[in-house]
This record gives structure tokens, sequence and C-alpha cells, in this order.
């Protein structure tokens, strides 16, 4: 197994391609699921589960599904998990499953899920691809959590259901546009630390270059 | 050539048609692990509700009417409850499930069962529900139907399953033409 490549499926969709802050993908659930954490943390897992399912099974038919039907393909691989996903969460958490069954059924349209699907399953073996779909989701759960976090505390002054003393709910937080500003300011602040990073990283990298001419000396 | 063309063809077919399969006996598998009885999922919820107990539906069958169905109908073991789980048709998403309380005649709670809605939360936020709790059967049935603005397919359905409870009770339980 090639590490580097590891290192890049994983730290790709956690961070470098994170699916909601830098792909922008996804948009509809980031708003309509991140009205409290435990929604988000909820849609965040199922979708997680469904993206790596997904792509292990994309990746494992790859070779056997025609290129003219491999979208009807992929939609059937894709809706069989979305509904195993609604059955498990019916029968096991039907209260959380009450305040959000519209929207995971919805999963089976999200595009992060057919995007992964096309463009990284299809080509890359079985283990990549589900490495794939587990760093995906968990960089989208991740990205709705902060969201959830920020608008359940203005929404409802509140941490997780705990309210939190001094905090007043916000009137209008928990409103879908609050949900746009939230989302705009949590995008910019990640990709500002992002590129605050890479460039440390560029920085670094150019001091340890050897000088021109030079025996492997270092810039100062 | 042609043979060719049509082996691709026949090959889509039969790799289309496996997948689809293979997923319908995955699909059947959790069904028989996850499944749940709707008749004891209704009692459950019913003796939930109300804090009272229901030993038996006094109707099983329901009724249909043009903009809701009664799926189940229940009157607790004390006779306080009269306990619906009702539905209303014409939904964003299709049906939309909603549980009604009567105590006596008067409805006391509403609660909001399965339902395929996205824009069900405006209707909470617009107190839409306060506008059908406390009132007795007959203000009920002589009740306007109003929507909410950016969820009328919801309201629409809500009113649909309220109405269809109303019109049951008043045909069936105050006439005293139940399955008790």
């Amino acid at each position: 197994m090639n590490r580097n490549k590891l290192k890049e499926t994983v730290l790709g969709g956690l961070i470098r391609n994170n699916p909601t802050f830098v792909l922008v993908l996804g948009t509809c659930p980031t708003i309509a699921m991140t009205t409290t954490l435990a929604q988000a943390f909820a849609m965040g897992l199922a979708t997680t589960f469904v993206l790596i399912f997904s792509n292990l099974f994309v990746s494992l038919l790859r070779n056997i599904i025609p290129d003219k039907v491999r979208i009807p393909c992929y939609i059937v691989i894709i809706s069989t998990f979305v509904i195993i996903v609604q059955m498990v969460m019916r029968r096991f958490l039907p209260d959380l499953y009450a305040t959000m069954q519209a929207f995971i059924a919805l999963i089976v349209v999200n595009c992060i899920i057919l995007a992964r699907a096309e463009s990284f399953a299809s080509c890359n073996p079985p283990l990549y691809s589900a490495l794939d779909g587990l760093s995906m989701g968990l960089g989208f759960t991740g990205a709705l959590c902060l969201i959830g976090i920020v608008r359940e505390f203005f929404a409802g002054g509140a941490f997780a259901g705990f309210a939190i003393p001094g905090f007043p709910a916000m009137s209008g937080a928990g409103a879908s546009a609050f949900g746009f500003i939230a989302f705009g300011c949590m995008m910019a602040l990640f990709n500002f630390i992002i590129q605050k990073a890479e460039s440390r990283k560029e920085r670094l990298r150019q001091a340890s270059l050897p000088l021109a001419g030079g025996a492997g000396e270092v810039q100062a | 050539m042609a043979d060719t063309k049509k082996n691709a063809v026949w090959k889509c077919i039969v790799v289309l048609a496996a997948i689809a399969l293979c997923s319908g006996l995955l699909l059947g598998f959790f069904n028989i692990i996850t499944y749940v009885d709707p008749l004891q999922s209704a009692y459950d919820r019913f003796a939930e509700d109300t804090g009272a107990s229901f030993s038996e539906m006094a109707d099983e069958e329901g009724q249909q009417y043009e903009n809701g169905r009664v799926i189940y109908y229940a009157v607790s073991d004390d006779g306080q409850w009269n306990a619906f789980l009702t539905a209303g048709s014409g939904g964003y998403g299709g049906e939309v499930q909603v549980y009604l309380y009567f105590r006596g005649s008067v409805l006391e709670k509403l609660e909001i069962g399965e339902n395929g809605e996205t824009f069900l939360s405006r209707l909470e936020d617009a107190n839409f529900y306060d506008r059908f709790l406390g009132k007795d059967v007959s203000e009920l049935s002589s009740l306007g139907s109003d929507v909410v603005s950016g969820a009328t397919l919801s309201s629409r359905a809500v009113n649909g399953a309220v109405g269809a409870a109303v019109q049951y009770f008043t045909e069936k339980v105050s006439g005293g033409d139940t399955n008790e």
C-alpha cells in the first residue's frame, strides 16, 4: 500500500478537499440539518455510512459495470445503502428519525456521494475507495458539527442540548438565512487557516532546499 | 458488428438487473431485522403520548376520506381518551401522518408522525397546530383550512389528517357506530 497515497486520501477528504468547506458540495443538508449539533452529527454519520459502502461496492464492481449504465448502477447501489440507514434509524432511533426523515431519504441525491463514486471509486481499488468514503464522510460530519455548534449556540443558547447559562437564544438565528451566514463565515475561516498552513509549509520547504551552487546549506 | 452491439446491450441489462436483484435481497434481509409492526408501534405511541393504557384498537381497518384517512382508532382502557392515527394526503413528500388525542370530544394533543416534508418546522414556528388544540369536534369541523406561507402543501396535508379524524369522530364515534 502506497503510504503517500494513503495519507493523501485521508487528509484530502478531511482537510484539503473537504466536501463542505472546500468543494462546497451537499449544501442542502448543510443548511437544513445543522440547527442542532445532534441532528448535524446524525446526518454526518448517516452520510458517512452511505459514502463508505457505496464507494466500496462501486469500486468492487468497477470492472463489471458497463460504462453506459454506470450512473443507474451507482444510483441503485447508493439508494440501497440509504434505505438501509432509514430502516436502521427508524427501528433503533425513532425520535431522531422523526425529526430528519425527509433529509435521510434525500441522501440519495447528495452530490458528494455520486461525485466520489464517479470521480474516485470508479477508478481506484476498494480499500482506497472505502478510505476515501470514510475521510470524505468524516470531513462532512466535522463541518456539519462545527456549523451545528454555532447555530445551536446562537439560536438556542445551548450546546448539544444543554442550555448555557447567561446566553439567551437569539431571535431569528434558527432561520436558514443565519445558517448561510454561519456557513459562509466558517468556510472563510477554514480556508484562511488552510491557506496559512499551506504557505507556512511552503516556506519551510523553500528554506530546506539547498542553495544554488551550495553544498546543502539552508537559507536563513 | 451487430452481434457485438447486441451483446453490449445484453451485458448492460444483465449487470443492472443483477445489481438490482442483489440490492433487493440485501434490503429484504435488513427489513426482516428492522421490521416494526405498525399496529404495535401505534399502541406504544398512543400510550406514550397520553399516559393511558390501550388494550385493543377500536378500528384496525381505518377509513378513507377525500383529503385523508384514519389509519387506526382506539379508546383508552379508562375510556377518557380517543386516540387517532390519521394521514393527510397531498403533502410535498406524500402523506403526513398525525396522531390526534381527544379527551371526550375536545382535541387535547396533536403530534406529527411519519412524513416526507422538508418544511414541516415552519408549521411549528407559525404555531399552526394551536388552531386545532383545545377545540371541540363541532368547532373543528367548521374550522377553515388556513395554510402557512412557505409550507402550503404540508399545511394542507395536516388539515386533511385532522379533517379525517374529525369526520370519523362525527360519523362513527359521536354516532356510536364504532367497532367497540
